[in-house]
């Protein structure tokens, strides 16, 4: 624009002010586009119609379903051959077609029944927050972990063990972790839940929703130095000095994430096992 | 072992009152060496302080418990469930585990072992630790035991705490604390 | 490696003989004896077989004996009805074949009454009953069969290796091994084995090569307990300390030592066979095998006396299908 300005000035014959004048013909420039905004910013109030939008967002998702896998289906990295990660998820599947494993994350609550010879009745159940999920295949495993009677419990189960009777997800909600193991050196209210709860509702195609909770500690020494940054936790509310926190960062390490090797890019892998699951699921 | 400062004597209140809460053994105390140690440094540094002040705040003093993941064995401090006299009457010293009465020295659910106690010795039964055992077991916060006598009868007459099903395995032997405990998980 | 040597050999070469240089010109090179000599004495012993094939050549190599390590394949998939060997029941004494497979890798597996346990997932690949060597020729006492397995291309295998799969009618395998067995139990060469040649709650050994750790101290090797980290050691924390007495004056054979640990032969012995999948042609065997995953074991019915007798009811001598 600046330019072009100073070849109208030139036409126009004032070649010798032309170059001294240079900035002048620009903010002109900016002073029109300027007013083409204002005139555009006065026409908004008048059309002032946000609602339609949101409601064609909602459409949408309804149609979109969301596909959830999970995570136990993802093969690990290496060597080993596909084949054997197939005649897994088969037994897996048939697992899943006796038993409804439904979809939950770290974070969610759960309540699992179990066959136990033990217990009366043959069968104990356990009502708790999903802190870790662990293994990959046949292998895969749930920590739960409750406080009863002021002594916190925490049972390990086996996804895949024929012992579950029945899985039931009392609140389907993520936490800003992947892992909760924190909640060990937490202040035990947060990790207390009621025995008899009474299932949270949530709709099949909803977002699953976020619990921003930040925990308080017991405090330190903690079974782990969650300050660090190995750990990248977003779900404690540090209370510790300035010099502390400090400190832990002299532990992080910002090379990582520009380390290439690893990266494990499962996106592909999980379509087509997501595929085939859900197929084979279906039948 | 690790004295971190006590939550009072920087005035977090909120944070102390918690600790009062559970039973004085849930909580790790220094041994007799390390609070004098602490103490004698405490009055070197601050003369005015009254000696009653310095006692509360090495009683709230924590120290990080070593050795959470191995099961219960020698020099162990235990934490004692029942409602036994013996076991729940504050000393300042807790409860430590002296001899396990089996092979390997690792203690473990339905193990019993010898506890020095109050200047006692007597014998305990293992009923869940910090260590996590088999899948589908729990796993518990603390390492928690029952006093017993020598011929297997519970000391306590009630159990508060939740104690294993695994032990039923075993019934035959702990029939009489399985009968006092009122939760089983 | 190797790919590497041919890179400098062919580099050594152009600037010796100003230019590309043939297999003739190399030898030529040879007796030049510049200062390249010590690189192209290699020439000799690396070739690779396609070297002086075009890339069709190549192509059209490899499509045909696909085609022809398939259709072998496919004739030897009825054995009872191609002219079989005369076949006996089991008595008492009698030694199977075994088989050689792939190890996959270890899965849990939950039995009827809720226990849990380990298995290892062996998969047999194209396996094949190769020759059969009657007792007088092996030692005069038992027969042997030699077994092939996982197939293998023929290209990098010598002409002297492959005779004796050219023989059974079979494509090169990777891996062969020998199986004594008893008279009664011959199978015809060329035969294919099966996962289904076990049963479940029979019981077999497994042999293979374990995971090679490299030269290791005692500690590691041979489990000895070191010496403490502190209390005046000096430089002595994981060293063996004495190794004999002045009365000996002499450090005895067989002394555990540091040395190569692993990349060796090692058998497992008595592991329950779970399940078998006759689809894919997997056993199920009950904890865990010698060697790193996707190597070759061998699997045979166990030895051990205590089992003998939940091998009677096994296909004899195998399984056909």
């Amino acid at each position: 624009m600046a330019a072009c300005g100073r070849r109208l000035l030139e036409r126009a014959g004032l070649r010798a002010l032309a170059t001294a004048s240079a900035g002048r013909p620009a903010a002109r420039c900016r002073c029109f586009s300027s007013s083409g905004l204002l005139r555009a910013n006065n026409g908004e109030p008048a059309k002032f119609q946000p609602p339609p939008k949101p409601v064609i967002v909602d459409k949408h998702k309804e149609i979109v379903e969301r596909r959830f896998l999970s995570p136990e289906f993802i093969p690990p990295r290496g060597r080993t051959d596909p084949l054997k990660f197939y005649i897994e998820r088969t037994d897996m599947i048939r697992r899943r077609k006796v038993l409804d494993i439904p979809e939950f994350y770290v974070g969610s609550i759960l309540s699992v029944t179990t066959a136990d010879p033990y217990a009366s009745e043959k069968t104990s159940c356990f009502v708790g927050i999903c802190i870790q999920r662990g293994g990959k295949g046949l292998g895969a495993t749930f920590v739960l972990r409750n406080i009863i009677e002021g002594q916190g419990v925490e049972f390990c189960y086996e996804l895949y063990n024929p012992r579950i009777r029945e899985i039931k997800v009392l609140k389907l909600e993520k936490r800003l972790d992947d892992n909760l193991m924190y909640l060990r050196d937490a202040l035990p209210e947060y990790s207390t839940f009621d025995v008899n709860m009474k299932p949270v509702p949530h709709l099949a195609n909803d977002e699953i929703p976020v619990n921003k909770l930040k925990v308080r500690m017991k405090p330190r020494p903690w079974t782990k130095r969650w300050e660090r940054p190995k750990f990248n936790i977003q779900g404690i509310h540090f209370e510790l000095s300035e010099e502390m926190m400090k400190e832990a960062q002299k532990w992080s390490a910002p090379w990582i994430k520009f380390d290439m090797l690893r990266e494990y890019d499962t996106s592909k892998l999980e379509k087509e096992i997501w595929k085939e699951v859900n197929e084979e699921l279906k039948q | 072992m690790r004295a971190g400062r006590s939550s009072r004597a920087r005035g977090e209140p909120a944070a102390c009152e918690y600790y009062k809460a559970p039973s004085c053994a849930d909580w790790a105390i220094a041994p007799t060496g390390l609070v004098i140690r602490i103490s004698m440094a405490f009055l070197s540094r601050r003369l005015g302080l009254l000696l009653t002040q310095v006692n509360r705040a090495v009683e709230q003093r924590h120290f990080s418990i070593t050795g959470a993941c191995s099961a219960i064995q020698k020099l162990t401090r235990v934490r004692v469930v029942d409602n036994s006299a013996l076991g729940n009457t504050p000393y300042h010293r807790p409860p430590k585990c002296i001899h396990v009465y089996n092979k390997t020295g690792v203690g473990k659910v339905g193990d019993k072992i010898l506890l020095a106690i109050k200047g006692e010795k007597k014998k305990a039964l293992i009923v869940g630790h910090r260590m996590p055992g088999p899948c589908m077991t729990p796993r518990f916060d603390s390492n928690n035991v029952v006093l017993i006598e020598d011929n297997g009868n519970p000391t306590g007459t009630r159990i508060k705490t939740p104690i294993p099903l695994i032990l039923r395995k075993r019934e035959g032997e702990f029939s009489k604390v399985l009968a006092i405990a009122q939760h089983l998980v | 490696m190797l790919g590497w040597g041919r890179l400098l050999c062919r580099a050594g070469l152009r600037l010796l003989a100003g230019g590309p240089g043939g297999p003739v010109e190399a030898a030529a090179a040879i007796g030049n004896r510049g200062p390249w000599c010590f690189i192209v004495r290699h020439i000799n012993s690396a070739t690779w077989w396609d070297e002086h094939l075009s890339e069709e050549n190549t192509q059209f190599l490899k499509q045909l004996t696909a085609e022809e390590y398939r259709a072998q394949t496919a004739s030897k998939l009825c054995p009872l009805k191609d002219e079989p060997w005369p076949l006996h029941s089991w008595e008492p004494g009698s030694r199977r074949v075994g088989l050689v497979a792939v190890k996959l890798g270890m899965v849990p597996l939950w039995t009827k009454n809720g226990e849990r346990h380990a298995v290892t997932l062996l998969q047999v690949k194209d396996c094949h009953v190769l020759k059969y060597t009657p007792k007088e020729e092996y030692n005069g006492k038992t027969a042997t069969l030699i077994v092939g397995g996982k197939n293998s291309s023929p290209f990098y295998k010598p002409e002297s290796a492959l005779e004796v799969f050219r023989e059974a009618g079979v494509p090169p395998k990777q891996k062969t091994t020998i199986f004594k067995v008893s008279d009664n139990a011959i199978i015809k060469p060329g035969t294919p084995l099966y996962a289904a040649h076990f049963r479940p709650g029979q019981f077999v050994d497994v042999t293979a090569k374990t995971i090679g750790k490299g030269f290791q101290g005692v500690m590691k090797r041979w489990g000895f307990k070191g010496q403490p980290a502190s209390h005046g050691q000096t430089k002595t924390h994981r060293r063996p300390g004495a190794i004999s007495n002045t009365n000996a004056g002499k450090v005895f054979r067989g002394t555990k030592m540091p040395g190569k640990m692993g990349n060796v032969y090692r058998t497992a012995f008595g592991l329950k066979v779970w399940r078998i999948n006759t689809k894919h042609n997997i056993i199920y065997v009950n904890g865990s095998v010698p060697g790193h995953k996707n190597c070759l074991v061998k699997v045979r019915d166990t030895n051990l006396p205590t089992y003998r007798d939940c091998n009677k009811n096994a296909p004899f001598p195998t399984f056909f299908c």
